[in-house]
């Protein structure tokens, strides 16, 4: 990447998967479908051919239906997918929040898991400990912190993992939806989070279905249908645009965050 | 190969949390913790130094020792088989998360089996005691085939990981693998029990050059051929070669299948 202003460069990428169509169930239809030959399996292309450019401090909300290709892009972009084909080029350090919580593990206590979160984020074990106090503080869920996580809410899940992710200091965050769970005081400090972010030249992808969300903190909106790019504007254009086309088909804009998936 | 080095090395604090982790999730709200470890081997030490001295009457003298020299390896190399074989599986959600090297998951399962078996030594070590088996000074040697067979653990690990994250049926299969490998090997007998001719056979099992290392410095006091050392060091490389191959080449994929 030869401009240095740009922190994210998506050049063309689409992901295809291989999606499974019906599942034998018991070994006679296992022995049925092999006699017919693998039939069992659907390519589906859930991005295709997206290109997009986003510069350093830039506030980027993704919106668009539910199977439109947002967590896919966001996955590529976080590095979780390698694209089918295409490229994506980041230019700094990258935290993901990434259907809740971004690799924690159950078992684990919090404590525990802001050690491991970092280590798998490639940040030293010394650096997560300078961190912990401060992570331990902004997250603010109290005693859980040394309960196994498994045994957290959602909402006190999210905040553990979006302290950690905002407080190892990445230049990029790239944030799934995962705001949503928090209560109100807390959204109201992880957006106080993300604007001082901004203020500091980061970058934050955002994947929400909250249209204020998209119009009180995004610079910029893109819209995505069908896993295309259907409008790259601002987010008074890209909102009109999507609450028109799903209007329509889809009234309802609410999208559940699946449980610690 | 050397991007393994090259991972092993970047990711070395990861890789040591993670095998930490492995130990004290399967170890937690236990009460006997990490003496599991130590018992599962104790015990089938125990029963087969019964059934092979005391029933079949054997006339290898010291038996536990005999048994344990090599039982311990072989532990480490089945159990890290069976951890790793999940490990990709197992951290889906830190998979489909996270970007990271996913080799950093089969080494964590190995360095947690490593952590055991250092200690089962201690088993070992105590067991000497009692019997007043002696300690011969080719007790020096023991790291060299330590060295092999970590190497060729990690390359068996790598091919059981990949494989099992696009058929499940791995694991199980690796299992009955396992147990007709325990006893095709000479583990719980020894190789002089059968006929020359016969020994021909085994020497194609590419363990046995490891585990006699252990055996004979442990055990007997003697030191392996060069021949034998430099076949297991082989088999072990070969394992590693071809094992990480496949891993690395599938390794992008596999957060699809998990």
């Amino acid at each position: 990447m030869n401009d240095p202003s740009i922190s994210i460069s998506v050049q063309n990428v689409t992901q295809r998967f291989r999606l499974i169509q019906e599942r034998p169930d018991t070994v006679r239809e296992l022995f049925a479908k092999l006699a017919r030959k693998r039939t069992g399996y659907r390519d589906f292309e859930a991005v295709s051919g997206i290109s997009l450019d986003i510069r350093k401090g830039e506030i980027v909300g993704l919106i668009g239906r539910n199977g439109s290709g947002k967590s896919t892009l966001l996955k590529m972009i976080a590095g979780v997918y390698r694209p089918t084909s295409g490229t994506v080029v980041v230019n700094g350090t990258l935290a993901p929040l990434i259907e809740l919580g971004a690799g924690m593990h159950p078992e684990l206590t919090g404590r525990e898991n802001i050690l491991l979160n970092g280590l798998l984020m490639g940040y030293s074990k010394e650096t997560m400990r300078e961190r912990q106090q401060k992570i331990i503080e902004f997250a603010d869920i109290g005693d859980f912190i040394d309960s196994p996580v498994k045994q957290y809410s959602s909402g006190m899940y999210m905040r553990l993992a979006f302290s950690v992710a905002t407080e190892v200091d990445p230049d990029i965050l790239v944030v799934d939806e995962i705001l949503a769970v928090g209560d109100f005081t807390f959204q109201e400090k992880c957006f106080d989070r993300l604007r001082s972010f901004r203020a500091l030249g980061k970058t934050i992808v955002l994947v929400t279905h909250s249209m204020s969300q998209i119009e009180d903190h995004c610079d910029r909106a893109i819209l995505l249908e069908k896993g295309k790019l259907a409008l790259d504007g601002t987010p008074e254009e890209a909102i009109k645009a999507y609450l028109g086309v799903s209007a329509i088909e889809e009234p309802v804009l609410v999208e559940a965050p699946s449980p610690r998936a | 190969m050397t991007e393994l080095i090259r991972d092993t090395f970047r990711y070395r604090e990861l890789i040591w949390s993670l095998a930490v982790k492995e130990l004290t999730i399967r170890y937690k709200r236990s009460v006997l913790g990490f003496l599991w470890a130590q018992l599962n081997p104790l015990l089938s030490m125990l029963v087969l130094t019964l059934v092979f001295s005391k029933i079949m009457v054997n006339q290898q003298p010291h038996y536990a020792v005999f048994l344990l020299s090599v039982l311990l390896p072989w532990t480490f190399f089945s159990q890290s088989l069976s951890y790793a074989t999940e490990s990709i599986v197992g951290n889906a959600d830190l998979i489909k998360k996270v970007r990271v090297a996913k080799l950093v998951f089969p080494v964590a399962a190995v360095v947690s089996n490593m952590i055991n078996l250092l200690l089962s030594f201690i088993s070992l070590v105590l067991i000497m005691l009692v019997l007043r088996h002696p300690f011969y000074w080719t007790l020096l040697y023991l790291p060299v085939p330590l060295i092999a067979l970590v190497i060729m653990t990690l390359g068996a690990t790598f091919f059981f990981a990949a494989a099992n994250v696009y058929y499940r049926d791995v694991a199980h299969i690796l299992q009955i693998v396992l147990q007709v490998w325990f006893y095709v090997t000479p583990i719980i007998y020894s190789l002089e029990f059968f006929p020359m001719k016969y020994r021909v056979y085994f020497k194609l099992n590419p363990i046995i050059y490891l585990l006699n290392g252990f055996r004979l410095s442990v055990y007997y006091g003697l030191l392996p051929t060069p021949q034998s050392v430099i076949a297991s060091f082989v088999c072990a490389f070969a394992a590693l070669y071809f094992g990480f191959r496949i891993f690395r080449k599938y390794q992008d994929d596999f957060v699809f299948y998990v």
